[in-house]
């Protein structure tokens, strides 16, 4: 049996009604702990308050956040896969069937930056990038729909040879404007160097890592720790009130470049959706998150 | 924790500390539309009443999704949106109608806070992300208005019941702990650099 449309379309509907209803795991048992280590009374209760929001919705499977974003797809095809599909249009006609039948009804929030009409269509909806697995015989697809209240602090700038105090200040700059206003505590993706294009995504695909991963490389792994440190120690906390708790993890991905250096930063508020399954040959849609 | 039955008094509200947990209980009128917060202006200033009055009121920047029904409208959920958005918009409607009580997240600016310093009023933030919690404290819908705009957009005004807990995040004597926030991180700012500098040298 081949991989096919049907197979693609469902996933994304699933993918999709997934991320709205669930926080997950690796992001409660953070906030878990957060709320174990604030020194702020307020902090502490708006982290319990997270934490029963995301079970409420769980139990009476209701969305987290009224804000169900605009639909993003991460597909990740292995190269020994065997399919035979359409698989943007398939993802678009996912997204449709799912406007069509989901409940409670979704609001509109895919807006035409040119004329600002907001609705559940729109040019190149929906956001769908590809990359390859090697030697993997399924089709992986992440969904992480994107709502304006973290989406709009995303920030990027280029540098020329810059030193890493360049870079860790900008990183930190960053946080300090978006300040209380990304749903925190966030999860901040960052990305160094490859080229402007490159380097948004990889910060992007770092809001996407489990939290409490670090970077296999030393020298990453410790800029990751002392920035999580340095936001925290901003004080803006849950839900930007106050508190030791602005970030959960900060997630740093680089790639080599020209001296000319992108660096981009993503972050995702405290719901941290993302949810993932991974499709094989036999049509199964398994859901890994 | 506080509960504060709506409309509220000037004096039930200026009581209000920063960072204290309240809950709301009574009429509220809510829109996550900046288009709405334009329509509400152009009545101000054509000097006609808006479709849901707003004097005194408490005014919070949620999102609905309100659908027809035989008997008018159902809310399915609502959930806050970001304040800063209205930002620009929001003194001369605090100003107008004497807002008592405002509220989303994410606060609002200096200008804002001095508004509702003039008008003794508060901002209240509500949990974003916290879809179940906030609509569960609806109790019926009073009206919605301006329904030939998108769901989220509309002039709806509930009934809840403990609505919250919501932080007061600026009371209403000027203070603001977005703007104390803000501050202390600034000042902050150059000790965490130095931090992060020594950490660089020890790794």
């Amino acid at each position: 049996m081949t991989i096919q449309d049907q197979h693609i379309t469902q996933a994304a509907m699933n993918l999709y009604s997934w991320a709205l209803r669930r926080v997950p795991d690796d992001t409660k048992a953070a906030l878990a702990q957060a709320r174990e280590s604030e020194s702020n009374e307020t902090a502490r209760k708006t982290l319990n308050m997270m934490l029963h929001s995301a079970s409420a919705a769980e139990t009476a499977d209701r969305y987290v956040c009224s804000d169900a974003g605009i639909p993003v797809f991460f597909v990740r095809i292995g190269t020994k896969a065997d399919w035979n599909a359409n698989i943007k249009s398939a993802l678009r006609a996912g997204f449709d069937e799912l406007v069509q039948t989901i409940d409670p009804p979704l609001l509109k929030h895919v807006t035409n930056p040119l004329t600002l009409e907001r609705g559940y269509h729109g040019k190149d909806m929906p956001i769908v990038t590809f990359d390859l697995i090697e030697d993997a015989d399924y089709i992986e697809i992440i969904c992480s729909p994107k709502a304006l209240g973290s989406g709009r602090w995303a920030a990027m700038e280029l540098f020329t040879f810059p030193t890493l105090e360049t870079i860790e200040t900008y990183i930190l700059d960053v946080a300090i404007k978006a300040g209380s206003q990304h749903c925190p505590p966030v999860v901040m993706g960052v990305g160094i160097g490859g080229t402007f294009d490159y380097c948004a995504k990889m910060a992007k695909e770092a809001t996407l890592r489990q939290i409490g991963q670090a970077h296999p490389e030393k020298i990453v792994a410790d800029m990751e720790q002392r920035l999580y440190q340095a936001v925290n120690a901003l004080g803006y906390g849950p839900m930007g009130t106050g508190g030791d708790t602005t970030v959960l993890g900060v997630h740093v991905n680089y790639a080599a470049g020209h001296g000319f250096t992108p660096v981009a930063v993503a972050f995702n508020c405290w719901i941290n959706r993302r949810s993932i399954a991974r499709i094989h040959g036999d049509g199964r849609i398994e859901r890994v998150e | 924790m506080r509960n504060i039955v709506l409309p509220a008094t000037r004096q039930a509200v200026a009581e209000l500390e920063l960072g204290e947990m309240v809950t709301v209980s009574g009429p509220i009128v809510v829109t996550a539309g900046i288009p709405t917060h334009h329509r509400i202006i152009e009545h101000i200033e054509d000097g006609r009443p808006t479709p849901i009055a707003l004097e005194d009121a408490a005014f919070f920047h949620l999102g609905s999704y309100s659908r027809e029904t035989a008997d008018g409208f159902e809310i399915l959920y609502m959930n806050p949106t970001t304040s800063t958005r209205f930002n620009s918009l929001m003194p001369r409607i605090i100003r107008h109608f004497g807002l008592r009580c405002v509220g989303g997240k994410g606060g609002l600016d200096d200008e804002c806070t001095l508004a509702l310093q003039d008008v003794g009023g508060v901002y209240l933030s509500f949990l974003g992300g916290g879809a179940p919690i906030i609509s569960a404290a609806i109790r019926h819908i009073r009206q919605v208005a301006w329904d030939d705009l998108i769901s989220h957009y509309r002039l709806v005004e509930l009934e809840v019941e403990a609505l919250g807990p919501l932080t007061v995040a600026i009371d209403a004597r000027g203070n603001s702990l977005y703007r104390n926030l803000d501050d202390a991180a600034h000042s902050k700012r150059a000790a965490i650099l130095e931090r992060l500098a020594q950490q660089r040298q020890s790794q």
